[in-house]
């Protein structure tokens, strides 16, 4: 199998109103199955969140790495992903989310290095557009001299690549440090001791409302790779519906590594 | 016991675990690293689990390699950074 290229998909975008946490969780995974079913073309979501939320990453201690006092006072849902890496600190309009579904066949042969940095050559182009020098920064980081901008991570199936990322658009990082347990030997070769001054959001870099800075990375994607306005199925719905349900909503997934 | 270690380079590699009889017991690897599939975070739970707890290095590293389903896969985190996060759950406020 040789490798395709983004112009050889026809990229479909979901941006729907806003939707719950645990919903957005359920969703990456029905459309990731979509993808790598056939039964979707590659896909470019946008999130819109409904409440705030923590969302840890698949392999993290729920206990180690969130204050379940802390997060119930600021009324905050824990939920759990399923990709790796690291938390993320959720509150609507602070944050650009987006998944992208997409073949295998596109990150043919790469390290994973690689299949990050492609999955989000787009957005460093979109930061350039927007005035700031971005980078990727291995693992898993999209950062800028002033500090780190967004986290991404993966997760393939059979079919497909799940490449999902959070954007800092603005933080409470009082409110952050309050809920989220970042501890010492996480920042000790991050060469800062502060886990706020690590984040340098998107809203003092740009000067720009959130709604536009979304607006325009859409408008890069569509001019780089094609991109066709879609909807979200009844089918697809009915499904992530159903896996919160059984899986995303029940406490053995949450707590699967307590 | 408790023991974190920042694979350099790499992810938050996290164990907690008990010592019941000079062996590993309990033993859970947690982190904000990148694993597929699933299954390989109970297979490296399980091939710690029972080991004795002044076995060295390698033979910590070989148990965990030779429990991994295959086709894992292992994106900041490796069996020696694991091994490291037990050594230093073992010997806490000492620096592996």
């Amino acid at each position: 199998m040789s490798r395709s290229m983004w112009r050889d998909h026809d990229w479909q975008l979901i941006h729907t109103a806003p939707q719950a946490p645990l919903l957005h969780m359920a969703l990456d995974q029905a459309l990731l199955d979509e993808v790598a079913a056939g039964r979707r073309q590659p896909t470019l979501r946008l999130w819109e969140w409904a409440s705030s939320a923590v969302v840890i990453g698949r392999f993290q201690s729920l206990r180690n790495e969130v204050d379940a006092e802390a997060a119930r006072q600021h009324d905050i849902e824990v939920v759990r992903r399923i990709s790796g890496g690291g938390a993320m600190f959720i509150e609507p309009g602070n944050t650009i989310t987006y998944s992208i579904y997409a073949p295998l066949s596109m990150v043919e042969g790469m390290s994973f290095q690689e299949s990050y940095a492609l999955m989000d050559s787009w957005v460093l182009a979109a930061l350039g557009e927007l005035g700031i020098k971005a980078w990727y920064q291995p693992l898993n980081d999209i950062t800028s001299a002033g500090g780190k901008i967004a986290g991404a991570a993966q997760t393939r199936s059979r079919g497909a690549l799940l490449h999902h990322v959070t954007m800092a658009y603005d933080i409470d990082a009082t409110k952050m440090l309050d809920v989220l347990r970042i501890g010492r030997e996480k920042l000790s070769d991050k060469g800062t001791a502060s886990a706020a001054k690590r984040v340098d959001p998107l809203r003092s870099q740009t000067g720009l409302p959130r709604a536009t800075v979304v607006e325009r990375m859409l408008a890069t994607f569509r001019r780089l790779h094609g991109l066709a306005d879609d909807t979200l199925r009844d089918a697809e719905l009915a499904r992530a519906e159903a896996l919160v349900k059984e899986k995303f909503g029940t406490s053995q997934w949450v707590a699967d590594v307590p | 016991m408790h023991g974190e270690y920042k694979m350099p380079g790499g992810k938050l590699v996290v164990i907690d675990l008990a010592v019941r009889d000079g062996r590993l017991d309990g033993v859970r690897l947690s982190g904000d690293f990148f694993l597929e599939p699933d299954a390989a975070l109970p297979a490296i739970d399980a091939a710690l689990n029972g080991q004795r707890a002044d076995a060295d290095d390698a033979a910590l590293a070989a148990a965990i390699l030779g429990k991994l389903p295959k086709d894992t896969s292992m994106y900041g985190i490796s069996p020696e950074a694991i091994v490291t996060a037990v050594r230093r759950a073992l010997a806490p406020g000492e620096t592996a």
